[in-house]
């Protein structure tokens, strides 16, 4: 049987989801632009923008300066200060949240230390809870929540939000998405995602990335997490697990990995590796002991730059297998591996130039994370920001006050 | 990325008196990349950059602009073909403003004249656009800065006037590992908003973090001009110490031009 092709109602819906998702990622946009940009008519442009604006999710405006003669086109922006995102992360050694509006602008923030204990779930709940109702509480009247998302320094089992394993913050088998949402009761669901996941999502979709179809996002923290974007998509696998390169052994004999196996990436590269070969283990935690040891580096400490030459060198075998395997066009280095990489480059790319076929390396760009320590937030919001994007009028109508 | 060079010099030969620095030197830089120049103290890096910015006449060789051979007589004709250099002894006027550095010397060739509120606009453009942040006031005097941020005003003004090529003479030699980190950025981010990007630095980390291409100078000769993601480091420290490694550069060890 011929299926029938899709409905009047589904095109709208596509079409008003694609022409939000170009505001919010590439800003004010003018109807000329969007009218290329998206193959439609100008009258349906028009149209379509007006259904988003009648839902308050853009706003059309005359362009501060042409600089041109003639008529100018008007330019959709997206309503960043009334349409919102809730963000959180939990990481090793953090707690934080933000307030992020449509177009990816952090409209307000919080953010507290985590000491590095066991998963205290009330604790955490309680902590972002506070957050987020300290930050709603300073919102206008007519703004509007339309997601929730956390980042996690773990594995998370996106359909329910349980945190499967999170080794380095102490977490096995906690329903932390369940909680959240029991807690925030923002009448949405709180959704979930690893915290490289989602870093890797926020530097493909608006940091160093933008435009590139096939990219690794690699996150230090005080372990080492992974994102695989393959063909534009984030690579899930099976269970929505994919892409735990931390995890990925690079040295049989190795160190003892927190996930319980020996040699893991993370083992080698994470934090605690570098601080007890720069001689320096307990003396400092987090990123501001990895910058000491790069710092020291720098200033010619001979055991600081052998440290890192040590961990650089690591680093590098696991990427060089990365590349091997998914071909990226880019490898960007985020949280502490932006320091790391910076201080141990010249072994990083020698293990790769030695330990990769050239045709997959030739191409590939290494790059530091665009967005920095907000990148798991920023993508956190992306997650959160995927129902109103795919279905603006549905997914608004769902949580409209 | 494959594109050809859009700056390049042929058997460039320049000396002091008596004493030949650069033999025979060929050299090259292609938008969009960034080449790194390494080389000992006294190979030759600056008086190299000081012949590409007409600072020094080169005593003979050819001097190649986007295809087209070029004569390079003076720092005037090599800021017209859009060659910024950012010298190791930075030329910024301590007791002017950020702006006011960033337009020194640039009056438009429009003949428009700017106003204040224009120049500081461009300016503050610029710098976001670079996404740079670390300046709190476009109208603080340039003594006021850190170095690095000195760095990042002497590359915005080379962006700001829509230079082509950018050559930085050690621009991390004095500033510490958080300074070293936001220019090294800065200067890949040049590199992939389509400048052709020459680093000069003693730092094989910052070498190897931002280049796509490495130029290694052997007592004023060029010993190998290599892909960045096909050599390693020792190779690197090789052709910096003795002019070769392996298969690599010059074909008799000492130095003479094969
Ligand atoms: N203006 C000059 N007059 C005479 N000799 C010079 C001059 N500039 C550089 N030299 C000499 O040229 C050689 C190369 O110097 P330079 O280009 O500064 O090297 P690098 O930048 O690689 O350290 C050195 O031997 C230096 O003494
Ligand atoms: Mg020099
Ligand atoms: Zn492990």
């Amino acid at each position: 049987m011929m299926r029938a092709g899709p409905s009047q109602e589904e095109i709208r819906k596509h079409n008003l989801g694609t022409l939000l998702r170009h505001v919010h990622l590439g800003g004010p946009t003018s109807r000329a632009e969007l009218t290329s940009l998206m193959g439609l008519n100008r009258s349906t442009i028009m149209a379509l923008t007006a259904d988003l604006t009648a839902a308050g999710l853009v706003r059309e405006e005359l362009p501060k300066d042409t600089g041109r003669a003639g008529r100018p086109s008007l330019v959709v922006r997206p309503e960043t200060a009334r349409v919102y995102v809730l963000a959180f992360e939990v990481g090793v050694d953090r707690l934080a949240a933000a307030r992020i509006g449509l177009g990816g602008v952090i409209l307000d923030r919080r953010e507290a230390a985590r000491a590095r204990e066991p998963f205290d779930m009330a604790q955490v709940v309680g902590t972002l809870a506070g957050f987020a109702r300290q930050m709603r509480r300073k919102t206008r009247e007519d703004t509007i929540c339309v997601g929730a998302a956390a980042a996690v320094s773990g594995v998370v089992r996106a359909s329910d939000g349980v945190v499967r394993i999170g080794p380095n913050i102490g977490a096995f088998e906690v329903p932390l998405g369940e909680e959240l949402t029991k807690r925030l009761a923002l009448g949405l669901p709180v959704a979930m995602g690893n915290e490289a996941n989602l870093g890797a999502l926020a530097e493909h979709t608006r940091g160093i990335g933008a435009g590139c179809r096939d990219l690794i996002y690699l996150h230090g923290d005080v372990g080492i997490g992974g994102g695989i974007i393959v063909n534009g998509q984030l690579l899930g696998g099976y269970g929505g697990y994919g892409g735990e390169v931390g995890h990925m052994m690079v040295n049989p004999d190795g160190r003892p990995c927190a996930c319980g196996s020996r040699g893991c990436l993370e083992a080698e590269v994470g934090e605690p590796a570098l601080m007890e070969h720069a001689g320096r283990y307990g003396e400092m935690i987090g990123r501001d002991a990895v910058r000491a040891v790069v710092d020291a580096a720098d200033r010619g400490d001979v055991m600081a730059q052998e440290a890192l030459a040590h961990v650089g060198n690591w680093l590098g075998l696991g990427v060089a297998s990365l590349v091997n395997i998914f071909n990226p066009e880019m490898v960007v280095f985020g949280g502490i591996l932006r320091e790391i990489y910076l201080g141990s480059a010249a072994q990083v790319r020698s293990r790769i130039a030695t330990g990769t076929l050239r045709a997959t390396r030739e191409q590939v760009r290494l790059r530091t994370s665009a967005l920095g320590d907000d990148a798991t937030l920023m993508g956190a919001a992306e997650l959160a920001f995927a129902q109103v994007l795919a279905d603006p009028l549905e997914a608004l109508s769902r949580v409209a006050p | 990325m494959s594109q050809g060079p859009i700056l390049e010099l042929r058997g460039i030969n320049k000396s002091f008196g008596p004493v030949q620095v650069l033999h025979d030197v060929a050299f090259s830089a292609y938008p969009g990349e960034v080449t790194a120049l390494v080389g000992d103290n006294g190979a030759g890096k600056s008086t190299l950059v000081k012949c590409i910015g007409g600072i020094h006449p080169i005593d003979s060789g050819e001097y190649f602009f986007d295809g087209e051979r070029v004569h390079v007589s003076g720092p005037r004709d090599a800021a017209a073909l859009g060659v910024e250099i950012v010298y190791q002894d930075l030329a910024l006027c301590d007791n002017l403003d950020i702006v006011q550095n960033m337009f020194l010397g640039r009056e438009r060739r429009s003949g428009l004249v700017l106003d204040e509120d224009t120049m500081e606009e461009m300016a503050a453009k610029t710098l976001a656009g670079l996404s740079v942040r670390t300046v709190k006031s476009l109208r603080q005097h340039v003594s006021s800065l850190s170095g690095g941020q000195r760095q990042t005003v002497a590359i915005a003004k080379a962006v700001l006037w829509n230079s082509k090529v950018v050559i930085l003479d050690e621009p991390t030699a004095a500033l510490g590992v958080a300074q070293t980190a936001q220019v090294l950025e800065l200067v890949r981010r040049l590199a992939d908003r389509g400048l052709a990007v020459v680093l000069i630095s003693h730092n094989m980390n910052d070498v190897f973090a931002v280049s796509d291409r490495i130029a290694a100078l052997y007592l004023g000769r060029m010993a190998a001009e290599v892909k960045a993601s096909e050599v390693t480091h020792a190779q690197i420290v090789e052709l910096i110490t003795s002019g070769r490694s392996g298969e690599l550069g010059l074909k008799n060890g000492n130095g003479a031009a094969s």
